[in-house]
């Protein structure tokens, strides 16, 4: 039903004309897309449909094509009208968001992107279809800005803490907020809430090295697990929230020692013009700090024995960041002594903690994960590191289930640790 | 951050890798650049050299025979600038070119040895291998898991062609009346053909599989056991002598695999030549991944060349980009195996056809400008004819030494080298050579690109 006659139509200006052909889209549940979503719509254009992605997507291989009909499926929905997306919301919420399929394709198609566009679109007119698992996320997110719940009794949480540090034999660096600091260092939801030591060696490290720090005063999500909820607004809103903070404190550079916030914030940086880069802590280290200085301070602490470890590359760095980050991991690793590194067949396989699919589908991120588990134990390594805290949690729960002796350290507690006392 | 490295090379396929093995070999840092999978991924697995002359139907006997007939008519193909060079004596032209092609292949046979994709056959004879659709086509090497030395050779063998019930690339009712046919018409045995369908189960249920999962599901030891046991009712039931299946005997366990359904069967199994992407394909990309890591090359994969620096008649870097991070790559010398239209090396539009890094210039077939052809306007009506594609033919042109060269016919640079299907002057399609002139070229282009890296230090 036309709301206005065709000739008052003709006489809208472009504005109107838009806000007019949008109404009458929504009525159909048809929402246009975004000017950041762009870039990954027409690289759709150039899918061949060929599906070598299936070949290497670690979700298939876990539990078959039948369960999740892979990558290739989720590109060409692009290809049917908008409000047939939901139909896809049975697959469309088990994709870990690893990247892989992007990477392998010859035509870098950008299907992770996709699944993040359509997970949008079914919040927004099928909320109903969302599984109700990410609710519970959206809510925290929502009520406290943070992905995890923030502990009640902020006495447990500086009790749980110091039993981290002694248990890692880490130093206590004493929290800062500057004013004027070079720069941020983001720790994110998960190491902020939950995986303490990785917030606390980072401090170690930074503080070891002079370097010109502070931390927020507030911690908020960067929100991504909003995006991956597909709830848009919560996303942006959290996005903003930070990007605020960030301006406010005037620091060059964000450093965080999560892959998913590195990841995401510098999708961010890139989409809207946040002007401040955000880079790992393992990168900070390489390009800023260096290599050679690293080597002259590191030393093997008496209280630790030469270790023999493996390493796992989380898929938010190499996959949606850059490979090098990793790189940057090994020649970091070479320096540290007795340390003793063996590849793990699966060192670049996703570990199944991301897209939020252990929410609502533990059974396929635990069945991602297995191959990761196999190819561990067959490097004989005694230690798994990784630069993730929500690798290390994923990873490290189902090792312990399977019954393995293998350890798992994130990898910038594993640095930190191997840092003398800070004269 | 930026990288150092005395040779990038760019494109990861046979080409790339080819290249990269070799200068890695001969202890030249060497780093290979990959933005995705190369149309090497997408092959059958399967190496030709040379199957057919453009237009002509009837297939070269071997690999020896059709490069000195290509040798002769055509100069500038791929396969002939070697011959070409100022330091090749008139009459030594056609033997340079075959040598090289010989040696190619002796060296792809004995660094892909104990690999998933270990090769089998000779560059003395071509070798005619079943595809899933129940054609044959000449090719110079296959991986061991589809080779069969003695399915033609003896008037009372009988094959049986085995599907997989709801895995729906291969119809063996089809493929199996398709070859009985083929096989009549030229009078040569076997004379007999059987099919059957059997069940397995990857993930609990029996349809709706793909390759991969069969191939990962017969990783797994026992899973052939199973299969085996099914197999053998059939085999015996029929008489079979062989067994062709399709390509998914497994990504790291195919061989394995075949030599014990060979074991149990007392039969001769072999894997067919399949659609791409195929599973073939993806044991030779890692099979070549491997070898080039196990000689000390250093792999970046996710990074897409955006840009590059040149001073005066050398390009000095190449800046590539990660999905977040831009970084520079300090060389040497430069070896472009980008690829053609699905690796991205080359890029048609309405704009005409244009080399997508550098802007170097692509020739057609005719060593014509394509910088302005319309790629839909160079095609033939016929998909699949022995005309081949016209758009397949454009491409680079480059001088002996394997360097793209300008209008002028002087080199763009003095250390930038092209190598695989960028290359102009041949049809792969056509003439079956796709594989086959990629690693040929990538020998080349590194053999050159060392020495030019050797005289400039």
């Amino acid at each position: 039903m036309l709301l206005i006659s065709s000739r008052r139509l003709l006489e809208l200006d472009e504005n109107e004309a838009y806000e007019y052909v949008k109404a009458a889209l929504n009525k159909e549940l048809i929402a246009p897309y975004r000017s950041h979503e762009l870039e990954c719509i027409n690289s759709v254009e150039s899918c061949i449909n060929c599906g070598l992605c299936i070949n290497h997507c670690p979700v298939v291989a876990a539990v078959g094509l039948d369960r999740f009909s892979g990558p290739r499926s989720i590109a060409v929905e692009l290809s049917r009208s908008p409000p047939e997306f939901w139909s896809a919301a049975d697959i469309v919420y088990l994709c870990t968001g690893c990247g892989t399929c992007r990477e392998v394709c010859p035509k870098n198609v950008d299907i992770p992107e996709v699944v993040n566009l359509i997970r949008a679109r079914i919040f927004e007119y099928r909320p109903d279809l969302v599984p109700k698992g990410l609710f519970m996320v959206r809510e925290l997110l929502i009520e406290y800005s943070l992905a995890f719940e923030p502990w009640e009794d902020k006495e447990e949480k500086i009790e749980s803490r110091n039993m981290r540090l002694e248990r890692l034999a880490l130093p206590l660096v004493q929290d800062k907020v500057l004013d004027k600091a070079e720069v941020l260092f983001y720790p994110g939801c998960q190491a902020e809430e939950r995986a303490q030591e990785v917030r606390e060696a980072a401090k170690v490290i930074l503080d070891f090295f002079d370097v010109d720090y502070t931390l927020l005063e507030e911690m908020s999500c960067c929100g991504l697990p909003a995006r991956l909820i597909g709830d848009e607004e919560t996303a942006v809103s959290l996005a903003d929230k930070l990007k605020k903070k960030v301006k406010s404190l005037g620091v060059k550079s964000v450093i965080t020692t999560c892959a998913g916030c590195t990841g995401n914030l510098s999708y961010l940086s890139h989409h809207f013009d946040w002007g401040v880069p955000t880079v790992h802590i393992l990168e900070y280290i390489v390009e800023e700090i260096g290599l050679e200085l690293l080597r002259t301070v590191v030393k093997k602490p008496s209280n630790l024995s030469d270790v023999h470890v493996t390493v796992h590359d989380p898929c938010h760095l190499i996959k949606h960041t850059s490979r090098q980050v990793m790189e940057h991991a090994l020649n970091i690793l070479r320096e540290l002594p007795g340390v003793r590194v063996s590849e793990s067949e699966a060192y670049d396989s996703c570990c199944g903690g991301g897209g939020l699919v252990s929410y609502h589908s533990k059974e396929i991120a635990n069945a991602v994960v297995e191959e990761n588990l196999e190819a561990i134990t067959k490097t004989g390594a005694e230690r798994l590191v990784t630069p993730c805290p929500l690798c290390t949690a994923q990873i490290e729960s189902n090792l312990f289930k399977s019954g393995s002796s293998v350890e798992v350290d994130d990898l910038t507690v594993f640095i930190a640790q191997r840092l003398p006392k800070k004269e | 951050m930026d990288l150092e490295c005395d040779l990038l090379v760019i494109g990861g396929g046979m080409a790339g890798f080819v290249a990269g093995t070799i200068a890695s070999n001969a202890g030249i840092s060497t780093v290979v650049l990959r933005k995705g999978q190369s149309a090497t991924a997408y092959s059958s697995g399967a190496i030709d050299m040379i199957g057919y002359l453009p237009e002509v139907s009837e297939p070269f006997s071997s690999p020896e025979e059709g490069l000195t007939t290509i040798a002769g008519l055509y100069p500038l193909h791929p396969y002939s600038i070697v011959g070409y060079s100022e330091d090749v004596e008139p009459s030594r032209v056609v033997a340079e070119i075959v040598e090289r092609a010989r040696g190619t292949i002796a060296w792809l046979k004995k660094y892909l040895k104990d690999t998933a994709a270990s090769l089998i056959g000779s560059f003395d004879y071509n070798v005619h291998p079943i595809t899933v659709l129940g054609t044959t086509k000449p090719t110079c090497l296959v991986q061991e898991t589809m080779f069969s030395d003695s399915l033609q050779q003896n008037e009372d063998n009988v094959l049986l062609f085995v599907g997989l019930s709801g895995y729906p690339d291969f119809n063996p009712s089809a493929a199996s009346k398709t070859y009985l046919e083929d096989r009549i018409s030229v009078g040569e045995p076997p004379r007999k053909v059987g099919r059957c369908v059997l069940e397995i189960k990857p993930f609990g249920k029996s349809f709706n599989l793909s390759s991969i999962e069969i191939a990962r599901h017969f990783d797994h030891e026992e899973s052939i056991d199973d299969f085996a046991a099914q197999l053998k009712i059939q085999v015996e039931q029929l008489g079979a002598s062989h067994v062709a299946l399709p390509p998914v005997l497994g990504l790291r366990n195919a061989l394995m695999n075949k030599k014990k359904l060979e074991e149990i069967l007392g039969v001769q199994v072999f894997e067919l030549l399949g659609f791409p992407p195929s599973i073939p394909g993806l044991r030779l990309q890692t099979s070549l991944e491997n070898i080039f890591k196990r000689e000390g090359g250093k792999l970046l994969v996710g990074h897409e060349a955006v840009g590059y620096n040149r001073m005066e008649d050398k390009v000095t870097s190449v800046t590539v980009k990660a999905p977040r991070r831009k970084i520079q790559i300090n060389a040497k010398a430069f070896i472009l195996a980008s690829g053609k239209y699905i690796g991205g090396g080359l890029h048609g539009d309405e704009n005409g056809i244009r080399e997508t890094i550098f802007d170097l210039m692509t020739v057609t077939r005719a060593y014509h400008s394509a910088s302005g052809i319309l790629p839909s306007r160079y095609t033939n009506r016929l998909s699949i004819s022995p005309m081949g594609q016209p758009v397949y033919s454009c491409g680079l042109t480059v001088d002996p030494k394997f360097r793209p060269v300008q209008e002028d016919g002087m080199e763009w640079a003095s250390n930038l080298f092209a190598a695989g299907s960028i290359l102009t002057g041949y049809d792969y399609m056509s003439e079956k050579s796709g594989l086959g002139v990629a690693a040929t070229s990538g020998y080349s282009a590194a053999k050159s690109a060392i020495n030019f890296i050797k005289e400039v230090a």
